[in-house]
């Protein structure tokens, strides 16, 4: 009971004393025009932080980021309600190259790398929408981030492995000169070391390079670690939202997403869904 | 010797023009993973707005060329425009289907706007015989090659270097995510329709300017495929080249065998091709590990 006072639609008060960077605002999401896959859903991501996406295979965690992305119409999905704003204009509407120039970027799922040109070339595609001067510096600063990639600049992004590929997806995204960085799920299908480096990365482009990022993730502890905020999706709605810390100490949270509850550890198939959502939303 | 020689040259020469052609499928399919089956009949078109250019406005080869070349520009714009981009995000077997019935459009068209007679397309120059040894080319078949191989040099670099041609072949590998970095693949399909229609009607007018025009020249498109099937689909250059060896396998065929041979020549050897390196001879295969 005391779970459903904290999920609010208002958004993280503590952080949203300013205006926030990027808002959905009651956004309702329809696919084919007969299903629903985000209803109601309010985020809110302050400048300047991490915040986690956190939810199940098929919570609507990516189509959040289609929408914010504008490619929704690719896969015939529409935004009916609701808008999206972004310093506070509304950019719903935009097309997506006009909003990679307004610097809301994604690494998407699977890291979609163009496998048969090379990281060069990879990283050039990024930089598409800024001047040559511009994109050469940029590159620099990426191959400063992973100079694995200075390494093997002229090989087949295709053939790195996954770690690599991983950082490829994020330093093509970083020639953007994004301002909001949003990672769809960056730990997947990677050895737990790797996905250290990953993380260690993201903590440091908020740190230092004082970049928003919308971290989108199963892996709901890693991405607590180093979250600021975070919300959890099911089925297409908020059902819980709070600072990373409060949602870590969360007994649903951690019985659900973290895989810990007071009888000690415990596999998440033996908890029936019905009784899950009951739970939530009670 | 000599007349070994001389069927070597003029499959040369034809070869060049189905390079060009097999270039303009090649183009089109490595940045929107179509196969445009009305290149033959865009080819024909180009090379009618060349002969209307000639015989209208002016017969002076700079006059022709720019023309043609601006006509070719637009028919691939307005192509793109009208008929592919409507049709974008469906289903490839269907767009692919589009374009068939687009080439029979086209075909017809050729009745409707010009008539169904050969002409001739004179600018002046292209059918001089020059003499090398005892081997007599004509002006026309000569500058085809050597447009070939200039183009071919100067797609290669646009595909290496500028960044509107690698974008190309990011939209070709994966346009969603294209669409992510910021890049408009509705643009890069455009110019791809664009670009296409010129290299091909490039091959179309020097096909008018050797053996003249007919509505029967869209068949040059099922000469061109074949190059392209065998360069590999994604092959520009690979493309190109594989035009060249279709010429000149048909041209000796034709020579040493009989002339029946010489229309079959060309698809036999794709058979036995194909069999040995499915994605053509310079084709990419697939990188599995993604």
């Amino acid at each position: 009971m005391a779970i459903a006072t904290q999920a609010s639609s208002a958004g993280p008060l503590a952080i949203a004393a300013q205006a926030p960077l990027l808002e959905f605002r009651n956004i309702r999401i329809v696919y084919d025009n007969a299903i629903e896959a985000i209803r109601d859903v309010s985020i809110t991501v302050p400048e300047g932080g991490i915040v986690a996406l956190l939810g199940a295979n098929g919570a609507g965690k990516s189509t959040l980021l289609k929408a914010m992305s504008g490619i929704l119409y690719t896969e015939e999905g529409v935004i009916e309600n609701g808008d999206i704003r972004f310093r506070d204009q509304d950019v719903h509407h935009l097309s997506p190259d006009d909003l990679v120039r307004r610097g809301i970027v994604q690494v998407p799922e699977g890291r979609r790398l163009f496998a048969a040109l090379t990281i060069d070339e990879n990283l050039q595609m990024g930089g598409y929408t800024r001047t040559a001067a511009d994109a050469r510096e940029r590159r620099d600063k990426v191959f400063a981030l992973f100079p694995r990639l200075y390494e093997r600049r002229d090989q087949i992004a295709g053939y790195m492995s996954g770690g690599e590929q991983q950082m490829l997806a994020i330093g093509r995204a970083l020639m953007t000169d994004p301002v909001l960085l949003a990672l769809d799920e960056p730990s997947l299908g990677l050895a737990p070391l790797i996905i250290d480096r990953i993380y260690d990365v993201i903590v440091r482009l908020r740190d230092e390079l004082k970049m928003t990022v919308l971290l989108v993730e199963q892996n709901a502890q890693r991405a607590l670690d180093i979250a600021d905020y975070g919300y959890i999706l099911e089925t297409g709605r908020v059902v819980l939202d709070g600072t990373a810390k409060k949602l870590t100490s969360n007994e649903d949270v951690q019985e659900f997403y973290l895989g810990v509850s007071a009888s000690g550890r415990k596999s998440l198939r033996d908890v029936k869904h019905y009784k899950r959502r009951k739970r939530w939303l009670s | 010797m000599q007349y070994l020689l001389q069927l070597l040259i003029s499959g040369l020469a034809i070869g060049a023009i189905y390079g060009l052609i097999a270039m303009g499928f090649a183009v089109i399919y490595k940045s929107t993973g179509l196969v445009n089956f009305a290149q033959g009949e865009m080819t024909m078109i180009t090379a009618y707005i060349a002969w209307t250019i000639s015989t209208t406005v002016s017969g002076n080869v700079v006059v022709v060329s720019l023309g043609a070349i601006l006509g070719a520009i637009l028919l691939g714009l307005v192509i793109e425009r009208v008929v592919m981009r409507p049709m974008l995000g469906e289903p490839v077997f269907a767009t692919v289907m589009v374009t068939i019935g687009l080439a029979v459009i086209l075909r017809s068209a050729i009745n409707f706007i010009w008539d169904a007679y050969p002409h001739s397309l004179d600018v002046g120059m292209g059918r001089e015989i020059v003499r090398v040894g005892n081997i007599g080319v004509r002006t026309g078949q000569i500058a085809v090659i050597v447009t070939l191989l200039a183009l071919l040099a100067a797609i290669w670099a646009f595909f290496r270097y500028s960044k509107i041609g690698v974008a190309m072949r990011a939209v070709a590998a994966d346009d969603r995510t294209a669409l992510l970095m910021g890049i408009s693949a509705t643009r890069v399909h455009a110019l791809a329709w664009a670009a296409s229609s010129v290299i091909a009607g490039i091959g179309g007018v020097f096909f008018a300017l050797s053996y003249d025009l007919s509505p029967a020249m869209f068949q040059l498109g099922l000469k061109a495929f074949p190059a392209t099937i065998l360069g590999g689909l994604d092959a520009v250059l690979g493309s190109g080249l594989g035009g060249l060896l279709i010429g000149i396998t048909e041209n000796l065929a034709g020579g040493y065998i009989g002339s029946g041979m010489k229309e079959v020549a060309g698809f036999a050897m794709i058979i036995v091709v194909l069999m040995i390196r499915p994605f053509g001879i310079f084709g990419q295969r697939d990188i599995e590990r993604v």
